[in-house]
């Protein structure tokens, strides 16, 4: 039985319904499945009705509306969260450290963070480190920086060592002006973790612009991480986004 | 001053903070670190400033030299 109809029956008192008014009635309504098991289970059977296009569904465990195209079943909503999903942020006013706890997990395998300052008192740099559990991991890093300041190119191999991930630095007097993002790929799984970073800020000797990649070669599933500032300290807030998987 | 802001991104829940034991070492290491770093920093451009002195040229002559 197809669902396209021809009209919205409007029954009333004492009127006898038949089989026809019922199954139209019941056929075109969203039936309620818990899983697309029963939902494939609960047509084409004997008493059951032949899957059409247009079909509708309520899927209990996923809670999404689906229709069926004829072909194959689809979603109608909710909608999608998006590609980049806000996870979490972390607003600090002068502390030295900021660890965020729980941020990677296994929903995404990679990472969009970004940090905004505010204020900083004394010069410092940034750097960051993978955290599991509450400790962070302090070996096994490596990167690679190129950059210009005031006009003139660098580049450094490890600029802070093997102990963390170089995120640039913060000159106090223009503090407002440092920015970073950086794109963190697999930190949550059991393989080594990468680090794609642009940083930039006004610097006491002209516009610093920075782009890093850091590698952290422990194959550790981490479920945190560490930001910190070797000035006395900053002021600012890091936000933590997951790239949907699909 | 606290020295550490410590998030739960499931439960929300802040604490302020001040290091512990291992994190007050590694940042004790940390300083030593950049220390290091910011000496071999200035010995460098001292060293250059002293060898264009040397040379008697500027740091822009240098750099055409190079170019």
């Amino acid at each position: 039985m197809p669902n396209e109809q021809t009209t919205v029956p409007l029954f009333v008192a004492a009127e006898v319904l038949t089989a026809a008014d019922m199954n139209l009635s019941a056929g075109t309504g969203v039936p309620v499945f818990a899983n697309t098991t029963t939902r494939d289970a609960g047509f084409g059977g004997a008493g059951e009705k032949v899957l059409a296009e247009g079909q509708l569904c309520y899927l209990s465990d996923s809670n999404i509306v689906q229709y069926y195209s004829g072909a194959s079943w689809a979603t109608v909503g909710p909608a999608s969260a998006g590609g980049l999903v806000y996870i979490t942020q972390a607003t600090f006013s002068a502390v030295n450290t900021v660890s965020i706890n729980n941020c990677f997990s296994a929903t995404y395998s990679n990472y969009f963070l970004t940090i905004e300052t505010t204020a900083a008192v004394v010069d410092g740099n940034v750097t960051g480190r993978l955290r599991l559990s509450g400790t962070d991991s302090t070996t096994n890093y490596a990167g690679q920086r190129i950059g210009g300041e005031a006009g003139s190119a660098f580049a450094t191999t490890n600029p802070s060592g093997t102990d963390d991930v170089t995120f640039g630095a913060i000159q106090a007097a223009t503090a407002t002006s440092y920015a970073l993002t950086t794109t963190i790929l697999c930190p949550a799984l059991a393989r080594a973790t990468n680090w794609l970073t642009l940083t930039g800020t006004n610097g006491n000797n002209g516009t610093i612009v920075q782009f890093c990649w850091n590698t952290h070669s422990t194959a550790t599933a981490y479920d945190g991480i560490t930001i910190n500032y070797s000035g006395t300290s900053f002021t600012g807030t890091i936000r933590v986004y997951g790239y949907a998987n699909s | 001053m606290a020295d550490v802001l410590e998030i739960d991104a499931q439960t929300g829940k802040t604490t302020q903070r001040d290091y512990n034991a291992d994190e007050l070492a590694q940042r004790a290491k940390d300083e030593k670190k950049l220390a290091t770093e910011a000496k071999a920093k200035t010995a460098k451009a001292t060293a250059k400033a002293a060898l264009l002195d040397k040379l008697g040229i500027t740091a822009d002559e240098a750099a055409l030299l190079l170019s």
